[in-house]
């Protein structure tokens, strides 16, 4: 039973990160972009193959990580974003995301192959049940990327810019702020974090090309069930999914852990549409 | 505007050379990728009603044809139902589906309903793995054919044939009238349609729910034309290929969608060494159109016939009667 709460605040932690990763897009850019969950595929497959196949050193393996995932935010909102962002039509930016991210899955799956292969020790730990590192590793560097980004939003300029700009960008500009720059910056910053989740989250989920569309669609609804702007919302929403996940595969086996998540989802969106943490209410007009 | 002879000839054509295709191609393989096209564009011609003009980003459609492949091979396979009645139900069972999942997911913005039928896709193919006794696992099960007339690869070309133009002449009729520029006013407006009493909710819900029918339809035609079916099938991949047929062709246009989705399933198929790549294209396409022509390749050639036809721009030049504004302005003695 305690492996069954560990593992499932272990992957809550992971789908955390990925909200978090949402929210720093989100934040500059009012765009959710369907590729989020690719970076930690990206960051993750990235390392094994640095550090399995090709045996370059553990940290030398994290920095290329964190480079991977800072280029693929970076090309990510230079490709996909910033014309459609420009162009201000809310259905583009789905789809152009969309159309990234399967690309990228697919070239992943064309490269590395379609099966999970394993990711490396990161710690020189004993295999150690229900306190092994790869349950606690993603739980505390999701609680360590909460603080970290609201020291960031709070105390540096940078974050401010870019609370600013989620506030009003237009305002933003006015003031003389580089909103082009900003946006470009919180996309390399949420590469980089992506990534980061991925090593973090490897041993859990191994190197896997699937990892990101997974991945993808539960950080989203650890996101919607939290409210999006929150990182404390993030974090809770990311502990509630990855709780039920894990209870559920426990009592009713695997195959329904996408049904109870999506019924999760649903179920809080009619009742309470702006998220638990959330205070903006979603405006379609 | 004037009624002109050009479209309705060109569809004329186009549907002569279509039900004849069988006696121009002989070979059967080339016949089977028409089939497959046909069976596509009986979901694809919906769910253009759908995303093209209502802007609804579904991307779960793959979910409902799985669904209905299912129904058909279990009613017309395992109950021994008549296939006709069977494809009808499997319709039918998609239907009330499209239903449950269209009651409180079309109440979502935007990219809330995609990741929506995202997830819905991915249950539906996770679920089919796992329910043995219903759906075989990943073993599969074979699908029926149809009766006499419709059992030779042939004849099975022209039930297709006559399902897809018949829903092709439905949503034709759909789009050109009052519930047409109803999906196209939510779509492009959501607040200025429902200032002008169009019913948001209802109407997506109802184009929800009708392109439910036919992806259920096109699922049991889909189990018949592979003649056997696994989970494997039904890829979220698939659903990527309806979506980027529509764009391409150009959202809030009937015949584009046609012409992308012809394409995108006739290049992978005919040019082998692509197959391997078949998605990574297909979403390589999609962020180009996004990018440069977001109106797809239907607006583009609307465009073109536009310019070539070269019609006037219609200005009416009006002379003002200087001497009544005089008139009118002249302070009264």
């Amino acid at each position: 039973m305690l492996l069954v709460i560990i593992s499932g605040l272990a992957l809550g932690g992971l789908y955390g990160m990925t909200a978090l990763v949402y929210n720093v897009m989100y934040s500059t850019s009012k765009v959710l972009s369907f590729g989020t969950g690719q970076f930690a595929m990206v960051g993750g497959i990235c390392t094994a193959w640095l550090v399995l196949d090709l045996h370059w050193p553990l940290w030398l393996g994290f920095v290329a990580c964190l480079a991977s995932g800072a280029a693929f935010g970076w090309l990510s909102e230079v490709i996909a974003v910033r014309r459609i962002v420009a162009a201000s039509d809310e259905h583009l930016w789905v789809l152009s995301t969309l159309a990234l991210s399967t690309m990228v899955q697919e070239a992943m799956s064309i490269w590395w192959g379609t099966d999970p292969t394993p990711f490396p020790r990161v710690l020189p730990q004993e295999f150690a049940g229900a306190f092994d590192q790869k349950f606690w590793l993603p739980l505390v560097l999701a609680v360590a990327m909460a603080v970290g980004l609201e020291q960031f939003y709070r105390r540096s300029m940078t974050g401010k810019l870019f609370i600013a700009m989620s506030e009003d960008a237009f305002a933003a500009r006015a003031r003389g702020v580089s909103t082009d720059r900003m946006r470009s910056l919180s996309y390399v910053l949420a590469g980089i974090l992506g990534a980061m989740s991925g090593f973090a989250g490897g041993q859990l989920t191994f190197a896997d090309f699937a990892l990101g569309t997974a991945l993808g669609l539960s950080g989203f609804i650890a996101l919607a069930v939290g409210g999006i702007g929150s990182s404390v919302g993030a974090l809770v929403g990311g502990a509630i999914l990855g709780m039920l996940t894990s209870l559920t595969t426990h009592y009713f086996g695997a195959q329904y852990q996408k049904t109870i998540a999506i019924g999760l989802l649903i179920l809080l969106l009619v009742v309470r549409p702006q998220g638990l943490f959330g205070t903006t209410r979603v405006r379609q007009v | 505007m004037k009624h002109s002879l050009v479209r309705p000839g060109i569809v004329a054509v186009f549907t002569v050379f279509a039900a004849l295709l069988p006696y121009i191609t002989g070979n059967l393989y080339y016949l089977h990728v028409a089939t497959v096209i046909g069976v596509y564009w009986v979901l694809i011609a919906t769910l253009n009603l759908l995303v093209g003009f209502t802007g609804q980003l579904s991307v779960g459609h793959v979910g409902l044809l799985a669904i209905g492949a299912y129904a058909f091979c279990l009613l017309a396979g395992g109950q021994g139902w008549n296939p006709f009645i069977a494809l009808l139900a499997g319709g039918g069972v998609c239907a009330v589906i499209g239903l449950l999942l269209g009651l409180p997911s079309l109440r979502l913005p935007g990219f809330y309903f995609a990741m929506a039928t995202l997830a819905f896709g991915l249950i539906v193919s996770e679920l089919a793995q796992a329910e043995q006794w219903l759906t075989n696992g990943s073993v599969g099960m074979p699908a029926p054919s149809f009766p006499a007339p419709f059992d030779t690869p042939w004849g099975f070309y022209w039930l297709v044939f006559g399902i897809a133009a018949f829903i092709t002449w439905m949503t034709a009729n759909l789009a050109r009238f009052m519930w047409g520029r109803a999906m196209v006013a939510l779509r492009d407006s959501t607040v200025a349609a429902s200032s002008v009493a169009i019913p948001i909710y209802w109407t997506k819900l109802i184009v929800f729910v009708f392109s439910g029918f036919t992806a259920g339809v096109a699922g049991g035609l889909y189990a018949t034309s592979q003649s056997y079916i696994t989970p494997d099938a039904f890829i979220v991949n698939l659903g990527i290929y309806f979506f980027v047929a529509i764009v391409i062709g150009g959202r809030g246009v009937i015949i584009g969608p046609f012409i992308g989705a012809a394409v995108l399933a006739a290049i992978p198929e005919l040019v082998g060494p692509l197959a391997k790549y078949g998605t990574f294209f297909y979403g390589f396409i999609l962020l180009v159109v996004v990018l440069v022509l977001p109106g797809g390749f239907g607006e583009l050639i609307n465009t073109l016939v536009e310019k070539l036809r070269r019609t006037p721009q219609s200005s009416t030049h009006i002379e003002p009667d200087l001497e009544q504004l005089r008139t009118a302005i002249r302070p009264r003695a």
